[in-house]
C-alpha cells in the first residue's frame, strides 16, 4: 500500500471516455427528476383524495416502492417487466422508470407535507372571506406549499444523481459504469474510483451546501 | 331590542365525539351590538364564535341571519345557498391573524374583494388604501406580513375582514396572542369600529374593553351560556355564583 505507484495518467488518459459517463449521469437524473416531480404530484393527489379506492392505490405504491430497496427495484425493472410484458426494456428505459418510481414515492410525501404545512388558519381565513375552496387551494395554499417543497425538491435531485450509479449494475453507460469498465482494461481500480468519488463530491457537494443556503433563506422570510 | 337579529344562535349544540362542548346555546345578535362574550377557557366561547363564523356545524340547533337558516345540522342544499349568499357578510378576526404570508399586506386586502366580489381592481385598491388610512398603517401597504408587528398584523388582518363590508364582524381572542404593549393598538382600533355603528361579537379575556364598550356582556361556562346582562352591568352586579367566582380573578 505504501509502496503504491499512483498511475493517474490512465484517468487523464480515458478522460473523454469518463465525462461522457458523467454527461449520461446527468441526464438520467434531470429526465429522472422531471418525471418523479409529475408521478410524485399524481401519487400525492391520490393519497389525499376523497374517494377511498384511490387512496388506497396511491398509499399501496408509495409503501411498497418505499419499503423495498432501490436497486432491488431496478433489477425487477429490468428483469422481470420484460417477462411480464413480453417485451425487451433498454437498461437505460429501465433505470429511468426505476429511478422516476422510486424518487416519486418520496417526493409525493413532500408534496403532501408542503400543502399539509400550511396552517389551518390560512385556508379559514380564505373560506371567512368567502374564497371557494378551489380559490383557496390554488390562490392560498399551493404559492405557500411549492416555496416550501423546493429546496427538498432540490435535494431529491442531489440523491438522484448519486443514486444513477446504481444503473452501473444494469450496464447503463453513466460515470460509475464507464469506471467499471476502464479499471477493468487499465487495472487501476484505485485511481479510477477515487477519480469517480471526486467527481461525484464536486457536483453534489456545491448543490447540497447552496440547498442548504436557500432553505435558511426562506425560513428567514 | 325589537326586530330581526343580524346574526343568532339557535338552541346550538356542539359535540366533537363524545366531548359536549356547547349546550343549548342561543345568543341573538342585533344591529350595533358588541356582545362580548367571557369566561374561563375550554367554556365553550370560541366554538360558538366558529359556528357562527360557518366554521364549524352545530350538533343541534341552527345559525340564523337576518332571518334565513344558514348552518344547521344536516347542512341541507337551500341552507348551504344560503350560507354561500351571506358568506362574507360575516367577518371574522382570528386569534393567530392568519395573513397570508406570500401576499404583501395590500394583496392581503384587495384577494377577496377581487375573486369574490369580483371587483374592478382600481376600486378594490381604492377600498384597501381607505382602511389601511383607518388602521393607521398606510406605511405598510407593500411589506409583507412577517416584517409586521403582531400588533399591526392584526390591525391588517381587521382591515382584511372590513374590506369585505361585513354586516357583523367577529372577533376570535384577538388580542390573546399579542404583548400587552400591542394589544392598546388593536383594542382601541376595535373601539372605533364599535363607536361606528359596527355589530360585533368579540370573544375576549379583555374586561374593560367588554366594560366600556360592549353593549352586552355574555358569561360562558362549561358550554352554556350563565349569565347574561348589558354593558357594564355584569361587572357591577354580577347575579350568579360562577359569574362572581370568575370575575375575582381579576380584581387582584
Amino acid at each position: 500500500m505504501f509502496k503504491y505507484q499512483f498511475r493517474w495518467d490512465t484517468i487523464w488518459g480515458s478522460f473523454d471516455f469518463l465525462m461522457s459517463g458523467l454527461q449520461m449521469t446527468l441526464i438520467i437524473s434531470a429526465i429522472t427528476l422531471v418525471l418523479a416531480m409529475i408521478l410524485g404530484l399524481i401519487i400525492a393527489l391520490m393519497d389525499m383524495s376523497r374517494f377511498a379506492p384511490l387512496r388506497w392505490i396511491g398509499i399501496s405504491i408509495g409503501e411498497v416502492i418505499r419499503n423495498t430497496p432501490i436497486l432491488v427495484q431496478l433489477l425487477w425493472a429490468y428483469y422481470v417487466l420484460p417477462i411480464v410484458f413480453g417485451v425487451r426494456i433498454e437498461s437505460l428505459t429501465a433505470l429511468v422508470v426505476g429511478l422516476s418510481l422510486y424518487q416519486a414515492a418520496f417526493i409525493s410525501e413532500v408534496y403532501r407535507s408542503g400543502i399539509q404545512g400550511v396552517p389551518k388558519g390560512h385556508r379559514e381565513a380564505a373560506q371567512v372571506l368567502g374564497l371557494t375552496p378551489i380559490q383557496s387551494f390554488f390562490r392560498i395554499v399551493l404559492p405557500q406549499a411549492v416555496r416550501m417543497t423546493l429546496p427538498p425538491l432540490a435535494s431529491n435531485f442531489v440523491q438522484l444523481i448519486k443514486f444513477s450509479s446504481l444503473g452501473a449494475v444494469i450496464s447503463v453507460s453513466e460515470i460509475t459504469r464507464r469506471g467499471m469498465e476502464l479499471s477493468a482494461t487499465n487495472f487501476r481500480p484505485l485511481e479510477t474510483f477515487t477519480f469517480i468519488a471526486v467527481v461525484y463530491f464536486i457536483i453534489c457537494w456545491p448543490l447540497a451546501m447552496g440547498i442548504r443556503w436557500w432553505e435558511r433563506r426562506l425560513q428567514a422570510r | 331590542m325589537a326586530g330581526t337579529p343580524i346574526i343568532a344562535a339557535e338552541s346550538v349544540s356542539k359535540k366533537f365525539g363524545e366531548h359536549q362542548v356547547l349546550t343549548q346555546v342561543s345568543l341573538p345578535v342585533m344591529e350595533r351590538d358588541v356582545v362580548c362574550v367571557v369566561g374561563p377557557s375550554g367554556s365553550g366561547k370560541t366554538t360558538l364564535l366558529r359556528c357562527l363564523a360557518l366554521l364549524e356545524t352545530p350538533s343541534e340547533g341552527r345559525v340564523v341571519m337576518q332571518g334565513i337558516p344558514i348552518s344547521t345540522p344536516a347542512q341541507e342544499k337551500p341552507v348551504k345557498a344560503a350560507a354561500r349568499a351571506v358568506r362574507s357578510d360575516i367577518g371574522m378576526v382570528f386569534q393567530h391573524f392568519n395573513l397570508w404570508p406570500h401576499m404583501t399586506v395590500l394583496e392581503n386586502l384587495i384577494e377577496a374583494p377581487l375573486r369574490v366580489k369580483k371587483m374592478p381592481k382600481a376600486e378594490a385598491v381604492a377600498i384597501a388604501e381607505r382602511l389601511l388610512a383607518k388602521v393607521d398603517l398606510s406605511d405598510k401597504r407593500d411589506a409583507y406580513p412577517a416584517r409586521l408587528s403582531g400588533g399591526q398584523q392584526q390591525r391588517v388582518a381587521i382591515a382584511r375582514a372590513l374590506a369585505m363590508s361585513p354586516k357583523v364582524l367577529l372577533f376570535d381572542e384577538a388580542t390573546s396572542a399579542l404583548d400587552p404593549e400591542l394589544r392598546r393598538e388593536v383594542l382601541l382600533v376595535m373601539r372605533q369600529l364599535a363607536q361606528e355603528g359596527m355589530t360585533m361579537l368579540v370573544v375576549t379575556h379583555e374586561m374593560n374593553f367588554a366594560r366600556h364598550v360592549g353593549t352586552r356582556t355574555v358569561f360562558m361556562d362549561r358550554g352554556e351560556i350563565v349569565e347574561e346582562a348589558p354593558g357594564a352591568d355584569f361587572f357591577d352586579a354580577p347575579k350568579t355564583e360562577r359569574a362572581q367566582r370568575f370575575l375575582q380573578q381579576f380584581e387582584e
